[in-house]
């Protein structure tokens, strides 16, 4: 019977009837377990109804004029602002006491805090409870490194969130730089003139990169590292090598093909993956386009980018002549119009090495064909 | 010239061609390691090879102390050959003639059958003579491309500095070509060939069996052992 079963299996219809039904298998399957689209509950419209258990908080902070005060002397309102909570991301998610668990009916009033920030620092934790991965990605940044030194003032989770006034980071882009801002304010001052700074403030355009897309949201690291710098390419690339997002905006995508395949290029792409002390630096794209003053090329002039260039590469080729930039072609792939002598070469090898390849294989198969047949 | 009764032998290449066949065989594989990676750098196994050799940085010192012991390696070879011409010391047995061009098609005709017996070869046949010529001219674009990559700051204060890029194309597609040349023509047509299979030793032991230079190259054969 087994054996029958197994002749049956493994026979060509058998194989066949079996792969179908693990075919049909596998789409029911998938069809049952695929998870229904994340449902995300719109947000409570101020009029929803206010649950039992917060409006019981509310009977005491809705008094504006609640205050906690810190044994320095300053003091906190205690006033809870209900609109601007049912206008959160939480609203209709949360209750007080979600994130204020140590807060019952009769808590003590007036905890001994030194100031705000002890406050502060004491409860963000709280937001590890239901966003842990987050959390973790936090202990691996620059800014927690601030914060386990003690510095006070090194961001937390409200910070840059907020607390009972959260809003969805995805949908507010400029929020995310303009958290960065309260501290980072001269570098959002540059990047707000930027080409792409200009872009996400004054039009709101959400293709262009925030603070977080170059540096990371929660995970921020030290960027004047040289491992930052050589993966810094790779950064650049994500929208300028994507042909559709370019193609929006008339960028073509050959400046990251022609990066990556210039000598300094090459280096970049082979050391990138390597601890800081086995590199050394080379020239990436920050160099000739800035940092957070990046500006448009075009706009910049080609006058003005061609000093620039002849700028970076006397920075480390010191015995450089003044013609020793027009080496670099620019990003323009080789053509008849730019750099014909390259393209010339280029396109000489593209025909010669498959003509030589193909007749040397052909001349080798009927080689062996004239020793076994023609014998 | 010839040893024992049973197997003949006849010396066909000195002890300096043997050397510098030797000598390729390394500094061309040292330089395919540590230059091949850097055509493709996004290849995992580039990363592996380079990472196995220290680094980039160290990959491409390798890269160049080989670049010039080959240069080395070619200026002797054309420093010894044309020395021995001109003093008539060797014979000129690897110039390309007509008859190079007239064997190659009528070896091909034998092979597609159009021919019953194959052209007689000299010394070297034209197969031999083509990657020769390959490998010298090769072996030229390759030092003069080279070391203008090595020195690209002394090369743009002599001549246009176009000439930087371009001959890293140059570099890297002739390369890529003597890799393929080598890899197709060279391994298997002198050692996988049915005639040489497994490996024609020649050109490490000097030595070639009597018959199989008859069969080969019968007019050199016919020269050596000319009736008087």
């Amino acid at each position: 019977m087994r054996r029958r079963l197994a002749r049956l299996v493994f026979s060509l219809p058998g194989t066949l009837v079996l792969m179908l039904a693990l075919f049909v298998a596998s789409i029911a399957a998938r069809q049952t377990s695929a998870p229904a689209p994340a449902s995300i509950p719109a947000p409570a419209q101020p009029t929803a109804p206010i649950p039992e258990s917060v409006s019981a908080c509310l009977a005491c902070h809705e008094d504006e004029a609640m205050e906690l005060a810190f044994s320095d002397g300053t003091a906190m309102s205690l006033f809870v602002d209900v609109a601007a909570f049912t206008r959160s991301v939480h609203a209709g998610q949360l209750t007080c006491t979600d994130c204020h668990a140590k807060y019952d009916d009769d808590h003590p009033m007036g905890t001994a805090f030194e100031s705000r920030r002890a406050y502060t620092l004491n409860s963000y934790e709280l937001c590890k409870r239901c966003h842990f991965d987050t959390y973790t990605r936090t202990l691996e940044s620059v800014h927690y490194e601030f914060l386990k030194l003690g510095v006070e003032s090194a961001p937390i989770c409200t910070d840059c969130h907020g607390a009972h006034n959260i809003a969805d980071p995805h949908e507010k882009r400029a929020m995310v730089s303009r958290s960065c801002a309260a501290c980072h304010e001269e570098v959002n001052a540059t990047y707000a003139s930027s080409v792409h700074g200009h872009a996400l403030v004054e039009d709101n355009n959400g293709d262009v990169p925030a603070c977080a897309d170059c540096h990371t949201h929660h995970q921020v690291q030290l960027p004047g590292t040289t491992r930052f710098r050589l993966n810094s390419p790779e950064t650049c690339i994500r929208c300028h090598g994507d042909e559709t997002l370019m193609a929006k905006y008339g960028i073509s995508t050959t400046v990251a093909q022609t990066y990556l395949a210039d000598f300094h290029g090459v280096t970049a792409s082979l050391s990138k993956h390597l601890t800081d002390d086995q590199q050394r630096i080379v020239v990436t794209c920050n160099d000739c386009h800035g940092v957070h003053d990046i500006a448009s090329p075009a706009l910049k002039g080609a006058e003005a980018m061609k000093a620039t260039v002849q700028q970076v590469c006397s920075s480390c080729h010191q015995d450089a002549a003044p013609t020793f930039p027009a080496a670099w072609l620019s990003h323009y792939p080789p053509s008849p119009r730019n750099a014909p002598l390259v393209w010339a070469v280029e396109s000489m090898y593209r025909f010669f090495i498959p003509f030589a390849v193909i007749g040397l294989i052909l001349n080798l198969g009927l080689h062996v064909y004239r020793m076994s047949a023609g014998r | 010239m010839t040893r024992k009764n049973t197997v003949e032998y006849v010396v066909r290449f000195s002890r300096w061609a043997r050397v510098q066949h030797a000598a390729i065989i390394v500094l061309f594989t040292l330089l395919l390691v540590t230059g091949l990676p850097q055509k493709w750098p996004g290849a995992a196994a580039s990363v592996w090879i380079v990472d196995h050799l220290g680094g980039i940085f160290a990959a491409r010192w390798l890269h160049r102390m080989t670049g010039i012991v080959f240069s080395g390696l070619v200026v002797a070879h054309l420093t010894v050959a044309i020395t021995g011409l001109l003093s008539g010391r060797t014979k000129p047995t690897m110039f390309l003639g007509k008859k190079d061009f007239s064997d190659a098609i009528n070896n091909l005709r034998y092979y597609a059958g159009y021919a019953e017996v194959p052209p007689k070869f000299g010394r070297y046949d034209y197969r031999q003579k083509f990657e020769y010529w390959g490998l010298i001219f090769g072996s030229i674009v390759m030092v003069v491309t080279g070391f203008i990559l090595y020195f690209p700051g002394t090369l743009a204060r002599l001549l246009p500095a176009e000439l930087i890029p371009a001959a890293k194309v140059m570099h890297s597609y002739e390369a890529l070509f003597a890799f393929l040349i080598v890899l197709i023509w060279h391994i298997a047509g002198a050692h996988l060939a049915p005639e040489s299979f497994p490996i024609d030793t020649s050109i490490f032991t000097g030595r070639i069996r009597k018959d199989k230079l008859k069969h080969e190259h019968p007019l050199e054969y016919e020269e050596l052992f000319k009736e008087p």
